[in-house]
């Protein structure tokens, strides 16, 4: 079990001013499931590297357990990396490929022979380790990384991307995969990842890594409810954003008055509020009711989406089909906005 | 991998390729040297005296050496055409179809790239010369076919392995005759590989010796085959500039072709210089 | 038109030439060497022309000497070819120089290079001068051989010159489409830099070095020009030695040449064998 600290860790790629990293620190508990998030080219993988020791910082520093590994050869760090595209060694069968850090350990043959064949019971490929990794699927190379990673018992285990080359049917399986064993080893791990449905599932907590700088460090679920800006609330695929100013637990806009929870910030900012936690009724409630008008219904199946005009303001709303049966265009109806889903951002 | 560089290993780096720089070039420099030299003698590093007269005698209209040039840009330059000709139809089979006994042909195509020209050249003479075809110019050409053709057909291979035919089915759809898909979809599609592919064919020619040697017998003159006697008769101011003009075709087409010049199919026939 | 007739047309052309003139050319030379040759009144084949090869000296000797040409100007352009290539491959500044000076090598015939070699390493030459100019030697015969030696040294110098750019380059495009991600996954599962090499970036160069081996090796087997400028007249290298049997002033040589030549072209051809049974073996896996 290790814990890691990333402190004020930066990179500066030679030949750029911008830094690709700016002052990045996070502590990531012994044994936890941490996600490194944020769209390709926001310094999620650079960070990876420099942490793998495949990279050289340019300032900062990485603590395992209280102690710089920066000076560490990446051979002796204790920290394996799995790369997206698996990058099985091409010429090498599963079984050398899963005891290649083994052989690098002068472990001999009989025991690496064992070990390996435990490991492909664990990631559930039992009698595959003559295969070449050609002859494997995209789910099964992904799975034999895995193992070739997990079977040097790694201080630190760095994923990148480890759901997005997969169909969605082997997400799950690969997710519940991934977890179980890393909770059965208590390896720390990081992942990084472009895809917030992909953090949000797999990890204990979510690093929003924006433009090279960290936007929120926080469980899953607070990036839904109390997103720290506008950017993360889109990132996390909001979409309503009202201007105004918070007073008193009360948020004043063009739109009307709404109560607020107590904790939201004061003063000028954006109320903002998940389409799905919206409700939808024919007649005024007594609190946080406003009357809107529906200028589009689209049927998704499951769910009914509606984009909603109060006023100049437009707003998407998540509705339960059967809610919203006989209601069309153009109708108007009362929507009610309870206190708790509603959360205010600096503008 | 990142190993912060430390300055031993830096000047170690800096050290070995500076060498390997200098190694690359070395053997140019006497070369040049000498066709601007007037007599220098042991142990001199430098000559004593510096003379255009090398120059001048090679760029003379009396001493053979422009003849030469001539000749052999025309033997290299319709070598090169045949080659294009018979080797663009040839990489289109190979590249974009699969057919029963592709290896086999693959095999027989490439086969002079590994043979060396010695080893043919001697039967292909004993039938030459009894049907006239030695000391011709005719002759020659013919036998520079040998390493050029496959050349060009390894690399015409590869430009239509990345052309889609769909292009020209497209095309016919449209109204398009055969005649004219290949003029306006195909060719303009694979000229890129013809023009690379038939400059490095140029300089594949241009290199033989042997094969001109022998089936020339000496009455057909090329470059390489005065550049040989030169050096062997020990006039080394003369040698180093028939030399110079002897290299040069090959650095043109370097520059006009340097950003297509990179991995293995283009580099291939260059084991054949 | 089907496909097959199609294929057939688009192929006949340069297979008429190939089979015509190269097999053909083979299978004159086949024929002459044994005494076989209708034309001139040569009806009846036999095995005088080897018995004549083998039972001579020279020609162990010839062929002792060719093979360590080959093998050695090999063996050294690939080592240093896969050396240099590591040097550069991250190299951003001398990269375009020591790109451009690669490729022009290429385009300098052997030929040319051997000159060089000779005008360089010559017991006159430059370095034999500089060696004077430094007082390590009085007289130009004090310089060490270094060409026209039984040792080829200057012929396998200049082939190593040659060569070196040739295997160069296909081992650097080779790494540069590689990446270095392969590295890093060994790196990061515990293997230091010798073993990441070892284990990991040679195997995945190594059928590329060893394709651009085999072209070098043949070519080096059976160059005539760099060996008649650069090598001692005995024992000669065996295309030279071919080549004089060929032109002798006694007819009666040339089965014998032809005889080498067919050897020339059996030891490629066995070179081209080994190659692709080997490459289809990894293919296969």
């Amino acid at each position: 079990m290790t814990h890691v600290s990333i402190k004020k860790l930066t990179k500066i790629y030679p030949g750029s001013t911008e830094p690709s990293l700016d002052n990045l620190s996070i502590e990531i508990e012994s044994g936890s499931l941490t996600a490194l998030l944020g769209p390709s080219g926001c310094g999620k993988t650079t960070t990876m590297k420099m942490i793998a020791g495949l990279l050289s910082q340019t300032s900062g520093d990485v603590t395992f357990d209280n102690i710089s590994i920066l000076n560490e050869k990446p051979e002796n760090r204790g920290v394996v990396m799995v790369f997206q595209n698996h990058l099985l060694f091409p010429y090498m069968n599963v079984l050398d490929n899963i005891g290649f850090g083994l052989k690098m350990r002068n472990v001999d043959k009989e025991e690496i022979h064992q070990r390996v064949i435990e490991m492909l019971e664990l990631v559930k490929l039992p009698k595959l380790e003559k295969r070449m990794p050609k002859e494997l699927s995209g789910g099964q190379q992904q799975r034999v990384a895995l193992a070739r990673a997990l079977i040097v018992q790694p201080k630190v285990l760095l994923l990148d991307e480890p759901l997005s080359n997969l169909d969605a049917h082997l997400r799950f399986e690969m997710r519940d995969l991934i977890r179980n064993l890393q909770q059965s080893m208590g390896i720390t791990t990081i992942f990084v990842t472009h895809d917030q449905e992909e953090a949000v599932v797999l990890a204990d907590k979510v690093a929003l890594i924006l433009d090279g700088k960290l936007k929120q460090y926080d469980e899953p679920d607070v990036f839904y409810k109390r997103p720290i800006d506008e950017a993360t609330a889109r990132f996390f695929g909001g979409q309503n954003f009202i201007n105004g100013a918070s007073k008193n637990g009360l948020f004043e806009s063009s739109v009307g008055k709404f109560k607020i929870p107590e904790i939201c910030m004061k003063g000028k900012g954006i109320l903002t509020f998940r389409p799905e936690n919206i409700q939808i009724s024919n007649s005024k409630s007594t609190l946080n009711s406003v009357k809107a008008k529906i200028i589009e219904k689209i049927f998704l199946g499951t769910q009914t989406r509606l984009k909603l005009s109060i006023d100049s303001e437009i707003i998407q709303v998540i509705a339960n089909p059967n809610e919203v049966e006989n209601t069309e265009t153009g109708v108007e109806i009362f929507i009610n906005f309870p206190p708790s889903s509603l959360w205010v951002m600096p503008k | 991998m990142i190993e912060k560089p430390t300055l031993l290993s830096n000047s170690f780096r800096f050290i070995t390729i500076a060498m390997l720089i200098t190694w690359l070039v070395l053997p140019l420099i006497p070369l040049a040297i000498w066709s601007f030299a007037k007599g220098w003698f042991f142990p001199h590093i430098l000559p004593k005296y510096w003379s255009l007269k090398a120059w001048e005698y090679a760029l003379s209209d009396t001493a053979g050496v422009l003849d030469s040039l001539w000749l052999t840009i025309f033997i290299s330059a319709v070598a090169t055409f045949l080659s294009i000709l018979i080797g663009v139809p040839a990489g289109r089979a190979l590249g974009m179809y699969k057919f029963k006994g592709k290896e086999i042909v693959e095999l027989l195509i490439l086969a002079p790239t590994i043979v060396p020209g010695i080893a043919v050249v001697l039967g292909i003479h004993s039938v030459f010369i009894s049907i006239g075809l030695t000391n011709t110019v005719t002759g020659v050409i013919l036998v520079h076919l040998i390493p050029t053709l496959p050349y060009m057909v390894l690399v015409m291979s590869g430009i239509f392995a990345n052309f889609d035919a769909e292009f020209e089915d497209q095309a016919r759809s449209l109204g398009a005759s055969p005649i004219k898909t290949f003029w306006y979809i195909t060719l303009p599609a694979i000229l890129p590989g013809i023009i690379v592919g038939g400059l490095f064919a140029f300089l594949v020619s241009w290199s033989q010796y042997i094969l001109t040697l022998l089936i020339g017998g000496g009455r057909v003159l090329t470059l390489p085959l005065l550049l040989f006697n030169f050096a062997t008769s020990g006039r080394n101011d003369i040698t180093g500039a028939i030399g110079m003009i002897y290299i040069l075709p090959g650095i043109i087409i370097l520059l006009l072709t340097a950003k297509h010049l990179s991995g293995r199919s283009a580099v291939g026939g260059f084991g054949q210089i | 038109m089907s496909d097959r007739t199609k294929i057939l047309l688009l192929l006949a052309p340069a297979l008429s030439i190939i089979i015509i003139l190269f097999f053909g050319g083979l299978f004159a030379g086949l024929l002459r060497s044994f005494n076989y040759m209708p034309i001139i009144g040569l009806t009846e084949p036999n095995f005088e022309a080897y018995i004549s090869v083998f039972k001579s000296k020279e020609f162990y000797l010839s062929f002792i000497l060719t093979f360590h040409i080959a093998f050695t100007s090999t063996v050294i352009s690939a080592i240093l070819a896969i050396g240099s290539a590591l040097l550069l491959r991250r190299n951003f500044l001398g990269k375009s120089v020591i790109n451009f000076l690669f490729q022009i090598n290429l385009t300098v015939p052997h030929l040319v290079g051997a000159i060089g070699i000779l005008y360089l390493f010559s017991q006159s030459g430059s370095f034999a001068r500089l060696a004077a100019e430094w007082g390590m030697i009085a007289r130009p015969a004090e310089f060490p051989e270094l060409v026209f030696d039984p040792y080829a040294i200057g012929i396998i110098l200049q082939y190593v010159w040659k060569e070196i750019p040739f295997i160069g380059v296909i081992v650097l495009a080779n790494m540069q489409s590689l990446g270095e991600d392969y590295e890093s996954v060994a790196r990061s599962l515990g293997a230091n830099r010798w073993q990441a090499f070892r284990y990991v970036l040679l195997p995945l160069i190594f059928p590329g070095v060893l394709s651009a081996s085999v072209i070098v090796f043949a070519f080096t087997f059976g160059a005539y020009e760099i060996p008649a400028i650069l090598g001692a007249n005995y024992p000669a290298a065996l295309p030279v030695l071919a080549y004089r049997k060929y032109t002798d002033v006694d007819l009666a040589a040339r089965p014998e040449a032809m005889a080498m030549a067919i050897v020339i072209a059996i030891l490629s051809a066995v070179m081209i064998f080994y190659y692709l049974r080997y490459t289809r073996k990894k293919i296969r896996g």
